[in-house]
């Protein structure tokens, strides 16, 4: 996960590219003819603190590799972020970034 | 009349007059030549020269960081390719798509596809940022090409890029790429031992409109010992048959072996003449090439020789 995080006047903007292959379950495999087993993000949140500033509840709709943007107040520059995704298979991944 | 003279006048004393000029200028600097043009400075081959190989060559000294790269990109290039590389609307995707070069819809980057580092930096110097190409300075086009291998996860987010580390960027489709040696065309020329030119024929053929079963081997020899006697055959449906294929008029049936049996016996050469020159006979009148003059004496001996054959 790549995440850009910059102070624009006093709103923090967050931008995130998540890697991820976000399978849907529902594509079969035309060499082996078999289905591909799902792999989707379910849940994706961004930590100011201990504070949840964004929650993101994902579905099989959304393309591989989300790419999210958005922004909240009452941060300021320097202040660390913590962000995480988990999957329907278990998986998880947790990023630290920093405002800049 | 007069004014087109007149003016052809004029531009041939311009035209001599320019020539002079031109001569007596670069014919001093270059003798040997035509008295066209100059030869370049240093200066303006170094400007024009200015491609990069995948061996470093043709590099400047200069370099650029991962982070510096990353306000240059983000303020030049972010706009089209994306925060992340990854492609705004249809704008080139720069970096991912590994793995999905054997795919139905492969994504070609800079990391999955490209298999020399000197592509990208030459290409950004070159022709980037598209509003404003070769605006970019040396040590700016090292520090966007770092960020753009660093969007890729080829170098690390400290990384500098330089002309001497340059070649140390290792891209993973390097080895995707083969030299493809085989020659232009599979024909070679013959020298010497070659096919006889009169046996080559040239012909073209339309698939599924032009006959091609007689270029067929075989098939020739097999159509020609069928039909015997295929001009013969043409001329007698012509002009024969009209008689000879009902009896009309005491004429000889063709294939009635009892009628034709005596008129055989009198021979093919006393039956064709005959029919050249016409004969009365006990059954009928066969008139002279049957009523058809435009026939030449061989095509009615042709068709005579088609009746007997039929009525043996």
């Amino acid at each position: 996960m790549k995440v850009k995080a910059k102070m624009k006047k006093d709103m923090a903007v967050v931008k995130l590219l998540a890697k991820h292959p976000m399978e849907t379950g529902l594509r079969k495999d035309k060499k082996t003819d078999k289905v591909i087993p799902a792999k989707y993000i379910q849940e994706l949140i961004c930590k100011h603190g201990d504070k949840v500033v964004f929650e993101a509840n994902f579905g099989r709709a959304v393309s591989k590799n989300p790419y999210v943007s958005f922004s909240f107040a009452g941060a300021k520059k320097g202040d660390a972020l913590e962000l995480s995704w988990a999957d329907n298979t278990g998986e998880t991944l947790v990023v630290d970034a920093v405002i800049k | 009349m007069y004014n087109s003279v007149k003016k052809y006048f004029k531009v041939l004393v311009l035209a001599t007059a320019a020539q002079g000029l031109f001569a007596s200028t670069a014919y001093a600097q270059d003798p040997g030549h035509y008295g066209l043009g100059r030869i370049a400075t240093e200066e303006e081959i170094a400007g024009w020269d200015i491609d990069v190989r995948p061996d470093g060559l043709g590099l400047p000294e200069g370099s650029g960081s991962v982070s510096v790269g990353e306000g240059l990109y983000e303020a030049q290039c972010a706009s089209c390719h994306g925060l992340f590389g990854e492609g705004e609307g249809r704008w080139p995707i720069l970096a991912g798509g590994y793995d999905t070069l054997t795919d139905d819809r492969p994504q070609k980057t800079v990391g999955s596809y490209w298999p020399y580092a000197s592509t990208l930096w030459d290409y950004t110097r070159r022709a980037m940022p598209f509003t404003a190409p070769q605006s970019l300075t040396v040590d700016e086009t090292y520090a966007i090409t770092a960020y753009v291998l660093y969007l890729n996860e080829l170098v690390e987010d400290d990384f500098v890029l330089t002309k001497e580390n340059f070649l140390t960027v290792e891209m993973p489709n390097a080895d995707g790429f083969f030299h493809d040696d085989r020659p232009d065309v599979k024909n070679k020329a013959c020298m010497k031992d070659c096919k006889d030119p009169a046996s080559i024929k040239v012909i073209s053929t339309i698939a599924g409109v032009s006959p091609t079963e007689h270029l067929e081997e075989g098939a020739e020899e097999e159509s020609a010992g069928e039909a015997v006697n295929e001009h013969g055959k043409q001329v007698y449906k012509q002009s024969c048959a009209v008689c000879h294929d009902h009896g009309v008029a005491g004429a000889p049936k063709t294939g009635e072996a009892d009628a034709w049996t005596d008129r055989i016996a009198t021979g093919i050469d006393t039956l064709a003449k005959r029919a050249n020159e016409g004969y009365m006979g006990d059954a009928g009148m066969m008139p002279p090439k049957g009523g058809n003059m435009s026939l030449s004496d061989e095509d009615v001996t042709a068709a005579v020789e088609y009746m007997v054959e039929q009525s043996q």
